[in-house]
């Protein structure tokens, strides 16, 4: 319980000083972006550690379905479990995996990247970067072009089989709308065509497609507002939480300080002489 | 150069040929390797990137303290931050029910604790500023310089307003009102006379009134001007087609920079 | 007259501070005093509500939680509606995620609605939690191919052939529906593009406000049933399930801040314009 309460106040100290922000950069600003920073570095290294690293590589390089407590492969893991056990529980690491020994040669690239924090070996890291590299190319150049392309000329398509499709409606599909869909995708890949001057009918066409794109980009800033404003709806709404009774008022006593603080400085900078 | 050129221009090409052909081949290694093992070492390599990002900041932010640079002190707070963490994830676990492992998940560990009221907080915080800024940028930055940015303008008005619950209370008739004082504007732009303009924009409001007195004052109707349904119609239609081409230029723009990559004319990734 | 167009011109020259206490009032008020504004589903979240309502008796869903605290308040409340409505028509629930955040999430979701609301509902019979599984993409392929390789036991370390809701599920197509609640990638459109298209499984989806547009071809084409966007379509499928909940009480102050921006924007194009036609005259 303590604990919740401890964590509730610590929780709105840090909601209000980026929140500070807004005023002016200010100390408590610089000091809640500085432990963001470094929170931020060891959540991420812990939770990649361990939901990856621990048992996708060492647990196919020592499982436990083949621990064999007197090869000299599981001696080095009897001696890593002897420095740490909690990363290396006696008896292998049981995940469910096989043995691979073939994962040694991303755990040996990982291990180059690591090394290229010196400068010297700082090269080290470009093979671990072209595996990622061309990995992310081939998976993602048939997934974008099946899904992203193929599929939406598909759905670009006319359908003049339907013989109750109204000519115009507002709700549901139309003839008319399905026109302006089609028209609005080509006159809008086209204006992406910069390999011919875009005048004449070509640029007449191009400028149609950019009226949609914008109407796109319009509607983009529409929902980003609306994004922005409920995280926003969100903040304050763990704020009031955290201003009842059992977290004994952390918010409004938080703000107070925090607002003595903020003017207790402005006031002495407004009173100390500017150097000339 | 060998080792530092050669090679890695030779992994991309290998890996990235391997994974393209894998989505045609039916061979069951390669099959395998394609859709679990690599993949598996793409995330076990991020992982690694992660820790590299990590070990970095440790450095810079170090050497910031030791050599009392500006801003020296706050570095302090990242460092100390960054080490709580680690603590949290590797030193003390706090709830001696759950493994090690399950523990960056579980309920009431340290690290769930340092999730809940640390890094939430922080990062919803963080994302929610923008709010404010976009306020902001709305009144200062947002102008209607040329026809494209007033369509730009109006179709984020009516998705605003339409898509919350407001939007149901603004008569279609207001805005019917509002889009006759609009094509008034257009009408004088395009005429620049006063006669004609005058004689448009009062014809039009007479005829809306007579109209709205004949049906009653629907709130909405007539449809076409009522905010939630416009701005379906707007979502679904006009702003797909352009979402539409953006998503087709850039799958385009995906698979010929992977193909790029994988050829290696591409070498960025090596600094070239 | 020149003195209005004066204090036009001034007011748009207005200190950026003065904006941040207006949308920051005009939030809060609403959350205090709320207006109770009527709530209106769009055509896209009446879908996803039809295809929920549509499924046959006692169908095996997938939801999978693609999400974390920065996206909470956007996501979290459609989350709680749908699993509300799921499990009001008796249907299964396999939970996943393929962010690690998204296991907190699910955690939450446990705890504050199933556990709470329909305790009549078992784990491991009528719900379970599969848990977190790193890989983005080769976690989707593995559900397509073999759920069973990639999960051999869930989140509370039970072993997968031993939990009742699982028999007879071996593959993505032993589900009847998948729904994805997704902030970014890996999410919506992996889904799309590695599980829903290949195999035909019926797929809806709930996303941030701001990645709709990204998702909204998927969903026009038919490729995606319906989408929820962002808080206002969590509020919306609250309103057509007849249970309000976290989505709706924001839907006042969002509503309020959305008109205030709209003011500013019209505001501040007016004090432009004044600007510029006192420019021309000197």
């Amino acid at each position: 319980m303590s604990g919740e309460i401890l964590g509730a106040w610590i929780a709105v100290f840090l909601t209000l000083a980026i929140f500070s922000y807004l005023y002016k950069d200010n100390a408590f600003y610089k000091i809640a972006e500085h432990i963001f920073v470094g929170i931020s570095a060891g959540y991420w290294t812990s939770m990649f550690f361990w939901t990856q690293i621990q048992p996708n590589l060492f647990g196919r390089l020592w499982p436990s379905k083949q621990y064999d407590a007197d090869s000299f492969w599981y001696g080095i893991y009897d001696a890593l479990s002897w420095i740490n056990t909690s990363i290396f529980p006696a008896g292998g690491i049981d995940k469910g995996h096989e043995m691979h020994l073939i994962y040694l040669l991303p755990f040996a690239l990982g291990i180059m990247m690591l090394l290229s924090v010196f400068d010297k070996l700082s090269w080290f890291a470009r093979w671990g970067i072209a595996y990622t590299v061309g990995m992310a190319a081939g998976l993602r150049a048939y997934g974008y072009l099946n899904s992203n392309v193929i599929a939406q000329v598909r759905n670009s398509t006319l359908n003049f089989s339907d013989p109750d499709l109204p000519f115009f409606a507002l709700i549901g599909n139309s003839y008319f709308n399905s026109i302006l869909l089609l028209v609005g995708t080509i006159s809008g890949l086209l204006y992406f065509y910069f390999s011919k001057e875009q005048k004449g009918v070509f640029g007449k066409v191009a400028r149609v497609g950019i009226y949609f794109l914008m109407v796109s980009f319009g509607a983009s800033f529409g929902f980003a507002v609306m994004g922005r404003i409920s995280l926003l709806i969100g903040r304050f709404v763990d704020l009031i939480t955290y201003n009842d009774a059992y977290y004994h008022h952390a918010t409004i006593w938080v703000l107070i300080l925090m607002v003595l603080a903020l003017g207790y400085s402005a006031f002495k900078e407004k009173g100390s002489p500017k150097p000339s | 150069m060998f080792w530092k050129r050669t090679i890695p221009i030779a992994i991309v090409a290998t890996v990235g040929f391997l994974t393209l052909f894998g989505w045609f081949v039916d061979e069951p290694h390669i099959k395998n390797f394609v859709e679990d093992d690599a993949t598996q070492w793409y995330d076990i390599l991020a992982s690694f990137a992660i820790f590299l990002g990590a070990l970095n900041l440790l450095k810079m932010q170090s050497q910031k303290i030791l050599k009392k640079q500006t801003g020296w002190q706050y570095s302090i707070f990242a460092v100390g931050g960054f080490i709580f963490a680690i603590i949290a994830g590797f030193v003390i676990k706090g709830n001696d029910a759950i493994q090690w492992g399950a523990h960056v998940t579980g309920k009431g560990t340290l690290f769930k604790w340092m999730f809940e009221f640390m890094f939430t907080p922080l990062s919803a915080t963080m994302f929610a500023l923008l709010a404010f800024f976009v306020a902001s940028a709305s009144y200062r930055a947002f102008r209607i310089r040329n026809f494209e940015a007033t369509l730009l303008l109006i179709s984020g008005i009516i998705i605003m307003l339409g898509r919350v619950p407001i939007g149901i209370k603004i008569s279609a008739w207001f805005v019917l009102y509002l889009t006759i004082l609009g094509i008034g504007v257009v009408v004088n732009n395009a005429f620049k006379n006063k006669q004609i303009t005058l004689g448009f924009v009062v014809g039009g409001l007479l005829l809306t009134t007579i109209a709205g007195f004949w049906m009653g004052w629907p709130v909405d109707q007539p449809a076409l001007f009522y905010l939630p349904i416009l701005q379906d119609w707007i979502y679904n239609i006009p702003n797909v087609a352009g979402g539409r081409a953006i998503m087709m230029g850039i799958g385009l723009g995906i698979f010929a920079t992977s193909m790029r990559y994988i050829l290696g004319i591409e070498k960025s990734y090596i600094g070239e | 007259m020149n003195g209005i167009l004066n204090f036009i011109s001034r007011i748009g020259q207005l200190d950026r501070r003065w904006i941040f206490l207006i949308i920051a009032l005009v939030v809060l008020i609403p959350l205090f005093f709320p207006l109770g504004l009527p709530i209106r589903a769009t055509e896209s979240t009446r879908l996803v509500w039809e295809t929920v309502e549509n499924l046959e008796p006692e169908s095996k869903v997938l939801l999978s939680l693609e999400y974390g605290p920065s996206t909470k308040p956007e996501l979290h409340p459609m989350v709680f509606a749908l699993v509300r409505h799921l499990l009001k028509n008796d249907h299964k629930i396999y939970m996943t995620c393929l962010w690690p955040d998204g296991q907190f999430m699910a955690e939450d979701l446990i705890e504050k609605v199933i556990e709470l609301e329909f305790p009549d509902k078992s784990y491991g019979e009528d719900y379970v939690l599969l848990g977190f599984r790193p890989g983005g993409e080769a976690v989707i392929k593995g559900i397509v191919s073999n759920i069973r390789k990639l999960y051999t036991v869930d989140a509370r370390n039970l072993s997968v052939d031993e939990i009742p809701m699982m028999e007879a599920v071996n593959q993505f197509k032993d589900f009847d529906f998948l729904f994805s609640a997704s902030a970014g990638f890996p999410g919506t459109v992996e889904w799309v593009q590695y599980a829903s298209d290949p195999t035909g499984v019926p797929m809806s989806t709930g996303t941030t406000s701001i990645q709709v547009n990204e998702v909204m071809p998927y969903v026009q084409g038919g490729q995606v049933k319906g989408i929820l966007a962002g808080m206002p379509g969590a509020a919306e499928y609250e309103a057509l399930i007849g249970v309000p909940g976290i989505g709706t009480s924001g839907m006042d102050a969002q509503s309020i801040a959305h008109v205030v921006i709209v003011l500013f924007i019209i505001f501040g194009n007016v004090a432009y314009f004044v600007e510029r036609k006192k420019a021309k005259k000197y």
